[in-house]
């Protein structure tokens, strides 16, 4: 589904990215952990066709990522997701919709599915100035998710959200996972990770240091919290000569 | 054609959302319905009394080139922050996040503005020449047609604007096509009244020398203007060069929305 081949992604001379490879398989939920400044956020930038790779290529169902044709089929909600705010969630909803070929009865019924699915019904037709960052994100999640999207990108999807909200994201991706939707996660919430993916990679400095299923990669009495720290701090397979891996194999 | 249409009429929605818009568009209508008491006034000139028709004739051209000049401000305003304010709102986000080519996106916003700007001075157009109509009961040929003939114009300044804008703060891309603007009004504009009739009787021994080909190749903003004056009074045209002032400008638009895609397909967002 998700195809990074040895992807360099530079800003002046600061390597963003730094030659990472990586294979998400559809229907996988899939997180990409890591530090701030690690280098998440470019890769979910370049996974949407917004900043181009320095170098490597990038196939979203084997078409190029910078190839909007690619974003069919693509849902993605932003960390911070800001929403105009001249618009009320309804219209925003509705020009997402518009925009992916819905129209009519279709995008109302659509919308209306998807404003019950994130609890806004009843404030979706007040403008977007006056909801909160959590009502923000949920509109945001909404609009991820219309037209039943075959990848969904969330770049710290739970931002802003409070403890029921959070419950309500688990609960969606939980539901997802039935219709064999492809998860690219990218979060803070280490814990929310376990309870929802199942594949995660660790990434830092630009480079990946491992990609495996959670139950590979974390030992008898260790938690995810645990496994993030010790690869984060002490670097231990790349310093040892172990080098980044994926799937219990090096990754190149 | 279908996405671009579709970005071309949210443009033109999310701009009438905005009460400054129908604000700015009353002061207008009551500034030009202001000017209705030029055609009913007397005017006397040495103990002579003008031809009220002739003086209604005069305003409403100097009224025609005050609206377009006015138009120029307006569509520098809206063009300057299409990028940065999509981009500040989550709107670019909106666009770009869905199977939406970037030029889809780009050229949509800026025939989204264009279109507004254009209608904007066609009402403000039609107003002065309904006025007239009414007032004297003289029918400018030629006055609408010449509305649309400047709407050339604002499209070449919302290519501009905006081309400027990917490369410059919003303000100093502002400045700059006013001061590219400025420059055409002074070389052009001198062109003209060195050919003009009132110079030629005044002075007629004066011949004017042969323009320099940056002059004959600047974007001629000025001269769409004048050709649009000719387009209403019938009057004579002086053409600076070969190349009729809307192809120039044509030319200019092409090669600049060429750049702009170019840049904005480059980007980072």
């Amino acid at each position: 589904m998700i195809s990074l081949n040895s992807v360099i992604k530079t800003f002046d001379t600061v390597a963003a990215v730094d030659n990472i490879t990586l294979h998400v398989e559809k229907g996988e939920h899939f997180a990409l952990l890591g530090p701030n400044g690690a280098g998440k956020t470019t890769v979910v930038r370049m996974l949407l066709g917004f900043i181009k790779p320095t170098a490597g290529s990038i196939l979203i169902d084997t078409i190029p990522a910078s190839n909007p044709v690619a974003r069919k089929g693509v849902g993605y909600l932003a960390e911070h997701h800001m929403i105009p705010s001249y618009l009320s969630g309804l219209d925003y909803l509705r020009r997402h919709a518009s925009l992916i070929g819905f129209s009519g009865k279709d995008a109302r019924a659509e919308v209306e599915r998807l404003l019950e699915v994130v609890s806004m019904e009843g404030r979706e037709k007040e403008k977007s100035a006056a909801y909160s960052k959590g009502m923000k994100q949920r509109i945001g999640l909404a609009a991820a998710l219309l037209g039943k999207p075959k990848l969904l990108i969330l770049d710290e999807p739970t931002a802003g959200l409070d403890p029921i909200g959070i419950r309500d994201v688990r609960n969606v991706l939980e539901n997802l996972r039935a219709d064999n939707v492809t998860v690219f996660l990218n979060s803070h919430l280490l814990s929310e990770v376990e309870k929802t993916c199942r594949t995660v990679a660790i990434m830092n400095n630009g480079k990946i240091l491992i990609k495996d299923s959670l139950q590979s990669i974390i030992e008898k009495g260790e938690t995810l919290e645990d496994v993030f720290i010790k690869y984060i701090s002490d670097g231990r397979r790349m310093t040892d000569g172990g080098g980044p891996m994926e799937d219990g194999r090096p990754l190149r | 054609m279908r996405l671009f249409l579709k970005i071309t009429g949210y443009t033109i929605f999310d701009q009438m959302r905005h009460k400054s818009f129908y604000v700015l568009l009353g002061l207008c209508l009551i500034f030009v319905l202001m000017i209705r008491g030029c055609y009913s006034g007397q005017y006397v000139v040495n103990g002579k009394l003008l031809d009220s028709i002739a003086v209604a004739w005069y305003v409403s051209n100097i009224v025609f080139q005050v609206i377009a000049a006015g138009m120029f401000l307006m569509v520098i305003l809206l063009s300057m922050k299409i990028i940065t304010r999509d981009h500040d709102d989550g709107s670019l986000v909106l666009f770009l996040s869905r199977p939406v080519f970037r030029q889809q996106y780009i050229l949509g916003r800026i025939a989204g503005t264009w279109f507004l700007c254009l209608v904007f001075m066609f009402i403000l157009h039609a107003a002065v020449f309904l006025t007239l109509w009414a007032r004297t009961g003289t029918i400018i040929f030629g006055y609408l047609a010449a509305s649309l003939v400047c709407s050339i114009n604002l499209l070449f300044i919302a290519v501009l604007v905006c081309f400027l804008s990917l490369y410059l703060p919003d303000f100093i891309s502002a400045v700059f096509t006013v001061g590219i603007l400025f420059i055409g009004y002074i070389s052009d504009g001198g062109y003209q009244i060195l050919n003009s009739q009132i110079l030629k009787a005044a002075i007629p021994s004066a011949v004017p020398s042969s323009p320099a080909v940056w002059r004959i190749v600047y974007p001629k903003v000025y001269m769409v203007q004048a050709y649009a004056a000719s387009i209403i009074d019938q009057g004579s045209f002086y053409n600076m060069g070969p190349v009729n002032p809307i192809v120039n400008i044509i030319i200019y638009i092409v090669l600049i929305t060429a750049l702009m895609l170019a840049g904005f397909n480059k980007k980072e967002i």
